[in-house]
């Protein structure tokens, strides 16, 4: 089933990047950040990542591919949303390159891979009775004027 | 053993305290990730994370069944506080024996000091769309960090502790 995104999130997924969590099989948890994020289609999203930040989750992710991200900075508070799905790591091919292309121009980051999240999951985090109520079985209409009966904010996209 | 240094101190506090807002990373037993941000944080002796059991659901779930987590800061990022923190965790909750220790860490001394968190820090930063109608506390979760790692652009992997 395709987790569907609002235009808000995609917003703050773009302007502020993840924070990306991965395990390994028997439950170690570790993180780095997806300092440029794209969504690159309905229910994917891709990262792109420096050797250094590779380097942490790439033995991981070659074991259990299942990722979980919030967005980073402001957005863990004004995007109180969890997104998990299944993690690829990307070394070419198309997405690699347009991504890792984007990711220089944009943020100067020298792209060794790209981690192409495909969303199966998606939570609502804010604190209250609302934390952890799963949205992905929504329609994408349904899911916008829930959204927009909450928040309506966009940030900008950050340098 | 390791031991935080003052700027990991200042940071881990609640945000209204110039501390930060933080992920709380854990991951089932089979290992499904799970991150969620939080609000209430302090450090405890020099190698401990309290963070409030407000509201968790997967997070208290996971860490009943799995005390491996990870710490790390989701805002502010600018100010130097790339870090991760990975240790064990447990969640004391009203009701332990007031004699449980995790490693070094009393369960009286915890909820006696942190049990009322949002009477004792309310969040008085948090803005209004966000901000819950009422907290209700059950507990907090201790975090015995073992080592941390740097997420600083350039510098990620690189241990920044080691017990």
């Amino acid at each position: 089933m395709t987790v569907n995104l609002t235009d808000r999130m995609k917003a703050w997924i773009e302007a502020m990047g993840c924070h990306l969590c991965v395990a390994t099989p028997e439950g170690v948890p570790f993180v780095v950040l997806g300092r440029y994020a794209e969504v690159t289609g309905n229910g994917e999203v891709a990262f792109a990542l420096a050797q250094d930040e590779a380097k942490v989750i790439a033995p991981v992710l070659s074991e259990n591919s299942r990722v979980a991200f919030g967005v980073s900075r402001q957005g863990g508070i004004r995007a109180a949303y969890q997104f998990k799905g299944t993690g690829e790591l990307l070394r070419s091919g198309s997405v690699f390159d347009t991504i890792a292309a984007q990711a220089k121009e944009e943020k100067g980051i020298d792209a060794e891979s790209v981690l192409l999240v495909r969303l199966t999951e998606l939570y609502c985090t804010k604190p209250g009775y609302e934390a952890g109520q799963r949205l992905d079985g929504m329609t994408p209409e349904e899911l916008d004027a829930w959204e927009r009966q909450r928040w309506k904010d966009v940030p900008r996209k950050r340098d | 053993m390791v031991k935080f240094t003052k700027e990991m101190k200042e940071a881990l506090r609640v945000p209204g305290k110039g501390g930060s807002l933080i992920y709380l990373c854990t991951s089932s037993r089979d290992g499904n990730p799970n991150i969620a941000a939080m609000r209430f944080v302090a450090t405890h002796m020099d190698d401990k994370i309290l963070i409030a059991d407000m509201f968790l659901l997967k997070t208290k779930a996971n860490i009943k069944e799995n005390p491996e987590v990870a710490v790390t800061i989701c805002h502010p990022l600018d100010e130097g506080r790339w870090w991760v923190f990975k240790g064990k965790a447990v969640d004391m909750e009203y009701g332990f024996p007031r004699d449980f220790d995790w490693y070094g860490a009393n369960a009286t001394d915890i909820l006696n000091e942190w049990g009322n968190w949002n009477k004792a820090e309310p969040p008085d930063e948090v803005p209004p769309d966000i901000v819950f109608p009422k907290a209700v506390q059950r507990g907090v979760v201790v975090v015995h960090v073992e080592e941390a790692y740097s997420i600083e652009p350039g510098h990620v992997g690189e241990k920044v502790l080691t017990g």
